[in-house]
């Protein structure tokens, strides 16, 4: 005779196992057979019920601290900014001028709000905040880049459908029915509760509910509901009341989490010293701690201040040395600022930590061909494009062949390569820049123009083709266009000492007589 | 008082008021002592709107004293002795339209108008025909039509006029104006005055005036009869005078067509001319020189005889300039406003010291003003007056203010070292260096290779949103703009031709009808004019609440030919709002 296994046991161990679906199933199957309400077995079938609850949450748990995106309703709709105008250096939404003595944007490409690309990519720094909401909307908004419309909605329903569509017999608690004050007297089953109630239905305004009940049963004494309160308060975009919690919590406990949630605040609030501030004030409770020196790294590279984010990052990488997010923005700094020998170093002990992708290899290649090690450049390219998922990795691939190609003097390749980086990503505007360069070299000027043009409507925050497009204007004689080129290129760039020389001989052609 | 601190404290802040209401320029402001009791009053002809609300203003101290319409636009104002009563009080005259209004003791006093000019006998004629009734409006009109082409002389106001009526107000206006005889009247553009017989400070004063029509008039101050008229190549818009009239006197006129001219007692003709390379915007004479502000934010110094001795650059274009005279100290510099609102001081090419403004200075006035001797009066862009007063005991170092060698000289260059590792990277090249080439060369042509396979394949299926065939060269992008689940598909068609236009094209959409669903999946392109961009726009309907998003292919194609000429693929992005049912 078969001997079973007691199922609650069996369960915890599937739990344990992540075997979170299995886990739930036998879950299901204890409550059927005996409902909750009976008095008799209360105790198991409050376990089992409670072990359900967190097998579900944590099919579908997400970090709150890493994942947030500022959606466009956050970002444009903005109420808690009060100076629009505030001081370089104290602002996140001011890209301002580059502080540490950083590489200028002739050396270093930019990204659409005019902050130097990173070396690795996150949700808040992925493309930065755009001006005008014309700008917001017609950004390409991908399933790769999408941009949510607020943060309440758009990632966070997408996530609350998909556990619908798992339970097709309803959901699990029907939380309409449920009496939250019974449950926030019970401090073992509360806590499961509030994280399904708020990770997994996403119903913030009940799991706010909850946590406020609980809290007053714990006397405000209990940090942790401070804490999940903070939490709702940040969903509901409430941030003042949010950072009174976290506070709070502080007081009672000194955790790390909540020191990183009270960062995320002040970062919403736009108070990027305060959050250092408060980063560092971490730090003297949790000397080394990586969490708390990235957020700091972060900032600094928020605000164009790259040196000392990378500094923060050497910090990182001396508590922890496979930290891929360290190891790819010093490494980028370094390819940036004219020492490609040793982001090759950096990117080489990434591959040597298991990161096999096809970023990493472009980013070889163009590392080994700067660094003269051209033996290795055009392999790392193969397997860069060996390795592509979708048609922007690969466009992105043939666009730095196209470099390669230019760099040694085969113009043919490097057309038909930014061809190519066009054909598989129809808004690659640095290909379009560059096409029309070749172009103009082979004296097609209309087509020079048309490309440029376009590339100009497509990335109004890049440069190059404005200001190539007044070097073109002002060749076949179109003074006026070129005079505006050139200004639009003064915008986005403005220390950029050709276009400021190409507007001087522009106005002394205007002035003279 | 930051303004007076970054220039060393030299000046006082007396008075702002940043909504006094004035507007106007430097050639309309003086200073005087109109009541003879030895406190100098601000004169200000104020050019009101523009339109209306044109006014004489007198200020004392920071008040209003008194004010008096004018009929029209000042161009000049000047307070001069115009005869030896006491006690001395100086006339006011202000030049407007043709005519010049004297004010005594702040009351009309007379009124100048200019000669009439010479009137085309031929255009005479014909009003005299019209007159008499011979010829009527049409007749006329072709008439006037005719002398204007032919003559020397141009054509009055009063035809001009006429000739750009409608036939239909044609009669009217004839009823109204033939019975006037014909006048034509120039304008003045400048004035300035000229010392009698005695360069004492209140010796009697001459008017000189610059006309439109390119004459240069010197006035007798009692009987307001022209003692000389001179003529210039083209109308004059700036002037200064210096000398005396019976004795020696020397008119220094920046006139149109770019040039400056330089004026002599003995002569009715240029004596000297200075071709400058750009319009000059502020004439002032410094002792012996002249220094002249240029439309290319340049200032030029130049000699009595029309030689250049010196130009500088500035920082901004120059609104104004005015000359700063302090004869108690021997000192003479010229005050130049400019465009980014600061008032710099030269002493010929040296730059000795800058006001910082609150806004745009449009006019600057330098004297005795009230009781004070170093007092500068400006007005601002958005009507402010402001009064400073020069410290007794400030000091003006006569070298420039930015001496030394340029900065960037010390600007040391941020060259990164070389690593350690860049130099054993070296060493593997060299000893490498065939075999590593090589492998570079190998790796190459595969590569060329490759890249042409893969650009054959794109150009086979047309992939690439760019067409450079000969017959259509064509080039499009798409745009995709709103949140969900409707939206707007805008694609820029351009042809990119030299000058061929391109015709009988067609937009064809490829995608996933189970997710997407679109208003018009076929449109027609209207023809391709090279250069311009075409928008084709479309709605697309996102029928799915999933949450996923996939890619739309646009196909531009040539009637008659199935393979497409141009592809886009679009990401569409992922629909955040549902579908109302």
């Amino acid at each position: 005779m078969e001997v079973s296994m007691d199922p609650l046991f069996l369960a915890w161990s599937y739990f344990r196992r992540r075997k979170l679906q299995q886990c739930s199933d036998i879950c299901s199957k204890i409550l059927h057979d005996n409902p909750y309400d009976q008095d008799s077995s209360l105790c198991v079938s409050e376990a089992v019920w409670s072990l359900k609850t967190r097998a579900l949450t944590e099919m579908v748990y997400i970090d709150e601290i890493e994942v947030d995106q500022e959606g466009i309703a956050e970002m444009m709709l903005d109420e808690s900014s009060i100076a629009q105008v505030a001081r370089p250096g104290t602002s996140l939404r001011l890209p301002g001028t580059s502080q540490g003595g950083g590489p200028t944007p002739a050396v270093r490409p930019m990204t659409q709000s005019g902050r130097p690309i990173t070396g690795f990519v996150r949700p808040s720094t992925q493309s930065g905040r755009p001006g005008t909401m014309e700008q917001a909307i017609k950004t390409p908004r991908t399933s790769s880049t999408a941009r949510p419309v607020t943060s309440a909605s758009g990632r966070f329903i997408r996530l609350g459908t998909a556990s619908m569509l798992t339970n097709p017999d309803g959901p699990f608690i029907n939380l309409s029915r449920i009496n939250l004050a019974k449950y926030s007297q019970k401090p073992n089953l509360s806590r499961a509760l509030f994280e399904y109630i708020f990770h997994h239905e996403n119903d913030v305004k009940n799991a706010l509910d909850l946590a406020a009940q609980a809290t007053e049963h714990a006397q405000f004494k209990d940090w942790w509901w401070k804490v999940q309160l903070g939490k709702c308060y940040y969903r509901l975009s409430l941030y003042r009341e949010a950072e009174k919690q976290f506070r709070s919590a502080l007081n009672h406990q000194e955790v790390v989490d909540t020191y990183l949630y009270l960062a995320k605040v002040y970062q919403r609030l736009d108070q990027p010293i305060t959050a250092l501030n408060l980063f560092k004030q971490g730090l003297d409770h949790f000397p080394g701690e990586v969490t708390l020196l990235t957020g700091i790294a972060r900032i600094h590279e928020e605000m164009n201040n790259i040196s000392s984010a990378t500094e923060y990052y050497k910090d990182v990488l001396k508590q922890d040395n496979t930290h891929v997010e360290a190891i790819a923005c010093i490494g980028s700094n370094h390819f940036y600022t004219d020492q490609p020998e040793i982001a090759l170093r950096f990117y080489r002990r990434l591959l040597q930590m298991g990161v096999y992708n096809c970023q990493l290899y472009n980013n070889l290649g163009l590392c080994c061909f700067y660094a003269q090690q051209y033996d290795m450049t055009l392999s790392s390219f193969e397997r860069a494009l060996a390795l592509v998922d979708n048609d922007e990795e690969q466009a992105d691939v043939w666009y730095n062949i196209g470099h390669v190609a230019v760099g040694v003097g085969d113009l043919t390749l490097a057309y038909q390569c930014f061809k190519l980086a066009l054909a598989f990503n129809n808004d690659h505007a640095e290909a379009y820049n560059n096409l029309a360069v070749l172009e103009l070299r082979k004296g097609r000027v209309e087509q020079s123009k048309a490309f440029l043009q376009t590339a100009a409507s497509l990335a109004p925050h890049m440069y190059e083709p404005h200001f190539n497009l007044s070097i073109l204007s002002e060749k076949i004689g179109d003074l006026q266009s070129s005079y505006t080129a050139a200004q639009k290129s003064e915008d986005a760039f403005p220390e950029h000492v050709d276009t400021q020389q190409l507007l001087k001989q522009l106005r002394q052609h205007f002035a003279a007589l | 008082m930051s303004e007076s601190s970054c220039d060393g404290g030299r000046w006082l802040d007396a008075h702002y008021d940043p909504v006094a209401g004035l507007y106007t320029f430097s050639s309309c402001v003086d200073l005087a002592d109109l009541s003879g009791d030895g406190e100098s009053r601000l004169l200000v002809g104020d050019l009101g709107s523009g339109s209306s609300g044109m006014k004489l203003k007198v200020f004392r101290g920071t008040a209003l004293l008194s004010e008096s319409t004018l009929l029209d636009l000042p161009t000049g104002l000047v307070a001069f002795f115009m005869d030896l009563h006491e006690p001395r009080i100086p006339a006011v005259a202000v030049a407007s339209g043709p005519c010049v209004y004297v004010y005594k003791n702040l009351r009309p006093y007379f009124k100048f108008t200019l000669p009439g000019l010479e009137v085309n006998t031929l255009e005479q004629d014909v009003w005299q025909q019209a007159r008499e009734g011979h010829i009527d409006p049409v007749t006329l009109k072709e008439m006037l039509e005719g002398v204007r082409e032919k003559a020397d002389v141009p054509l009055s106001v009063r035809s001009l006029r006429f000739l750009s009526l409608e036939t239909s107000d044609m009669d009217e206006f004839v009823q109204l104006h033939k019975q006037q005889p014909i006048r034509r009247q120039t304008v003045i553009t400048c004035i300035g005055t000229l010392k009698k017989s005695t360069a004492d400070e209140d010796g009697v004063s001459c008017l000189v005036i610059g006309t439109e029509s390119s004459d240069v008039y010197v006035l007798d101050p009692e009987a307001f009869i022209i003692l000389s008229k001179m003529s210039l190549p083209a109308p004059p818009t700036m002037m200064d005078v210096t000398g005396q009239f019976d004795v020696e006197f020397r008119v220094t006129v920046a006139c149109r067509n770019g040039n400056i001219y330089i004026l002599r007692r003995d002569s009715d003709k240029p004596k000297y001319c200075v071709e400058l390379s750009s319009h000059p915007v502020g004439l002032v004479r410094v002792g012996k020189s002249v220094v002249v502000g240029c439309t290319d934010e340049s200032l030029q110094g130049f000699t009595q005889k029309g030689k250049r001795l010196w130009r500088t650059i500035l920082p901004a274009p120059i609104t104004t300039m005015a000359a700063m005279d302090l004869p108690t100290r021997g000192f003479q510099a010229v005050l130049v406003g400019l465009a980014n609102c600061d008032v710099q001081l030269y002493r010929d090419k040296n730059l000795l010291s800058t006001i910082k403004t609150p806004d745009v200075v449009t006019s600057i006035c330098f004297g005795r003003y009230g009781r004070e001797d170093g007092t500068l009066i400006m007005t601002t862009k958005g009507g402010g007056m402001m009064v400073k007063i020069l410290k007794r005991t400030a000091t003006f170092d006569d070298r420039d203010s930015a001496p030394g060698p340029p900065l960037a000289q010390g600007v040391r260059l941020n060259v990164p070292k070389k690593t350690k590792l860049y130099v054993d990277q070296t060493l593997r090249e060299r000893e490498n260096g065939v075999a590593m080439h090589r492998a570079f060369q190998m790796d190459l042509s595969r590569m060329r290779l490759a890249a042409a396979k893969a650009y054959v394949k794109a150009l086979e299926s047309s992939l690439a949103p760019v067409s450079s065939s000969l017959s259509e060269p064509l080039k499009m992008n798409a745009v995709v703009q709103g949140l969900g689940p409707s939206f707007k598909l805008t694609l820029n068609v351009q042809n990119t031709a030299a000058c061929r236009p391109v015709m009988n094209l067609a937009v064809s959409f490829l995608y996933d009808e189970s997710l997407y669903r679109m208003r018009n999946p076929y449109m027609r392109i209207p023809l391709l004019v090279p250069g311009l961009v075409y928008p084709v726009e479309t709605f697309v309907e996102c029928t799915s609440d999933k949450g996923i998003s996939d890619i739309i292919k646009v196909f531009v194609l040539h009637e008659g030919k199935s393979r497409p000429l141009l592809t886009a693929h679009i990401n569409m992005p992922v629909s955040e709002g549902l579908t109302l049912h």
